[in-house]
């Protein structure tokens, strides 16, 4: 049994799971820097996964459509962003607003614009394109584990990389970075507080909406209802996992992969279907859980026995 | 006096954000070419038209009823709990599981049933309850992950072990029913539960002593554990109290509307239930009007959805955009030496970590 999930194809599922996470995990990184909990990424991925299949249909080019659904959503973000810095909307509040309005709109959108109900599909679809190495394929190992994936696959692991960069080695990351630790001392310090929230969840709602074009153009090539199904969840919850730090949310992400790939295998051996169904959620919570529970307790360890009775 | 002119201000704000709600929505409906007058007249007709379209909408608010104040209690000790839908689930395939198997009469089976629902949903807002409060695990997460898990484990069972073999997934009828008084409508003596419901928390959260403990944990926690509140205690509790509510809510929708648990039957019911507590920042005294409200409008997009072109997804937008627009504190605020103090002045706002 053992040896029918543990296959070398098991690493390319692992991160084709992953990589709808991670992008969203993202999303939730870059403004959590700036101490703002983005509870709307599920809604600014989803937003996005509706304008990515739209104007993929509409146009034919899926470059055009990425795009579009990453301007979608950075329109989201753009309403959680004036919500939150300038009408002084709770953060939770108007995160799970834009959710819904995503749900609601979306299932508009796919009513009246496509003229369909539930789930739109179509050969004329472009999907994002595949990457297939002609020198690979003659090792079977490699074939299987590197080729053939899409190439918003590729770009997540770029992209964690200059993210990683932009918060840990630039000045606007420094800033960045101040504005979440200590908004007054960043303010001293001549800081653009409110630029730089701006700046961050413009481009959390880029990159949120890229998460949804390569959830219904990469991952797969339709749009559905709901389609995310708590994946910007997960998302926040790896981010969590990784401190916003996004090499450590990348490995949180790889985590519910890996969960949700083997849980696809354990169909054939008579599991039933909604139990593989709620294992990745299961398992979230429970790595979120412990990885929060562990951080408690270095951190309560490395308090001094005297400033901790002041300091809650 | 003041406090008339401040609760004015109040509801002014409310519809001038519906208005405006309503503005957006008429915008959208205009873009799909059908007239948004005609299409909000239907809507009204739909919902208060006759002794059915009234019923539907009663039975529509019962839910949200519960589940507002559900989201409301666990808010006012300053837990976001996303998770009242899967204590809905949950509470619902309890009392189903009760309603089949147990054999008692009527006047023993109901009340349990709904003990059994109001306990499961407790125990599963015990779990994000816990882990806020001791290690601050972020409860939207964890109670928003938690709902998948309760939809596919009650998915799971009337599938299979709780299946009543018919070609829906749903499980056999329950023995005891609560009565349906507006039939053809499915509205039931569940309505008046929840009312009942609702006016003993309006009165736990504002004369005893752990409506007291709750609202001072919800506004300082730090100050309340220096009086000797254990501000985790109280979170946990208020999150349990929540959940069994949500139970409730469960309970009422499948021993009162369906006769059955049928399969995703509570989809919408918490996330509804937090908008309306939502918009009106979880005041237990104008939620009641602001669930009546969104009952209101779910009957009534039914009836938009029959009669003219324009598809039932637009009054969820709607409502979306009113509990955006809603969320946007200093937006009609009316108060303009406070919001110039709010807006100049960044340091004034407490850092939040």
């Amino acid at each position: 049994m053992l040896g029918r999930i543990f296959t070398p194809s098991l690493i390319y599922a692992t991160i084709r799971s992953a990589t709808p996470i991670l992008y969203a995990a993202l999303c939730a990184s870059i403004t959590q820097q700036a101490n703002i909990l983005n509870i709307g990424t599920e809604g600014i991925m989803l937003m996005g996964a509706f304008f990515g299949v739209a104007v993929s249909y509409l146009t034919g080019s899926w470059l055009l459509a990425v795009l579009v659904a990453m301007a979608s959503g950075a329109a989201m973000a753009m309403i959680i962003a004036v919500g939150h810095i300038k009408y002084q909307a709770d953060n939770c509040a108007i995160g799970m607003g834009v959710n819904l309005f995503a749900v609601a709109m979306t299932k508009f959108l796919l009513n009246s614009v496509l003229g369909k109900n539930g789930t739109f599909t179509d050969p004329n679809l472009a999907g994002i394109p595949k990457l297939h190495f002609g020198f690979l394929s003659g090792d079977g190992f490699l074939n299987t584990v590197l080729n053939d994936w899409s190439i918003t696959e590729w770009f997540v692991i770029a992209l964690v990389l200059l993210i990683s960069f932009l918060f840990y080695k630039t000045a606007w990351g420094l800033r960045l970075r101040a504005v979440g630790r200590m908004q007054q001392a960043a303010q001293t310090a001549g800081i653009n507080v409110n630029s730089m929230k701006y700046q961050a969840i413009l481009i959390a709602g880029l990159i949120g909406g890229l998460a949804g074009a390569h959830l219904s153009l990469g991952y797969s090539k339709m749009f559905t209802e709901s389609m995310t199904n708590g994946r910007g969840f997960m998302g926040v919850a790896a981010m969590y996992f990784g401190a916003a730090n996004p090499l450590l949310t990348a490995v949180g992400c790889l985590v519910f992969g890996l969960a949700d790939s083997v849980g696809a295998r354990l169909q054939p051996f008579g599991v039933p279907s909604q139990v593989i169904l709620l294992m990745p959620y299961v398992v979230t919570v429970t790595v979120l859980a412990i990885s929060l529970i562990i951080d408690k307790k270095r951190r309560d360890a490395r308090k001094s026995s005297l400033v901790s009775a002041g300091v809650k | 006096m003041k406090r008339f002119s401040g609760s004015l201000k109040g509801v002014l704000r409310i519809l001038l954000i519906l208005l405006m709600a309503m503005g957006v929505g008429a915008l959208i409906i205009l873009l799909i070419g059908e007239n948004p007058l005609e299409a909000y007249g239907a809507l009204l007709r739909g919902a208060f038209n006759g002794k059915r379209n009234f019923g539907t909408t009663l039975a529509n608010f019962t839910p949200l009823l519960l589940t507002s104040f559900a989201f409301a209690i666990a808010s006012k000790a300053g837990a976001f709990n996303v998770g009242v839908e899967g204590e809905v689930f949950l509470g619902g395939i309890v009392a189903a599981w009760i309603g089949i198997n147990v054999h008692a009469p009527a006047a023993v089976l109901i009340p349990l049933c709904f003990l059994g629902a109001a306990l499961v949903g407790a125990l599963w807002a015990f779990l994000p309850g816990a882990l806020k409060a001791y290690w601050n695990v972020n409860e939207v997460c964890v109670t928003i992950l938690m709902n998948y898990v309760a939809q596919f484990i009650t998915s799971y069972l009337v599938s299979g072990p709780m299946s009543a073999g018919k070609a829906n997934a749903q499980s056999d009828y329950v023995q005891v029913t609560l009565t349906q008084f507006m039939k053809p409508s499915s509205v039931n003596t569940g309505l008046f539960v929840a009312i009942v419901i609702a006016a003993v928390m309006i009165w736990m959260l504002s004369r005893t002593s752990f409506g007291y403990k709750v609202r001072m944990v919800g506004t300082n926690a730090a100050f309340a554990e220096y009086t000797g509140i254990s501000p985790r205690r109280v979170l946990i509790q208020a999150m349990m109290v929540s959940g069994a509510i949500g139970g409730v809510a469960g309970c009422i929708e499948v021993l009162g509307v369906h006769g059955y648990f049928l399969n995703n039957f509570a989809t919408g019911l918490g996330s509804n239930g937090m908008l309306a507590a939502l918009i009106v920042k979880c005041d237990l005294r104008t939620v009641p009007i602001i669930a009546l409200f969104l009952g209101v409008l779910k009957s009534g997009a039914m009836g938009m959805q029959q009669s003219t072109g324009v598809p039932k997804s637009i009054v969820d937008t709607i409502t979306a955009l009113f509990i955006i627009f809603a969320t946007m504190e200093t937006l009609f605020s009316f108060n303009r030496a406070n919001r110039r103090q709010k807006r100049g002045n960044p340091d004034s706002k407490e850092v939040k970590k």
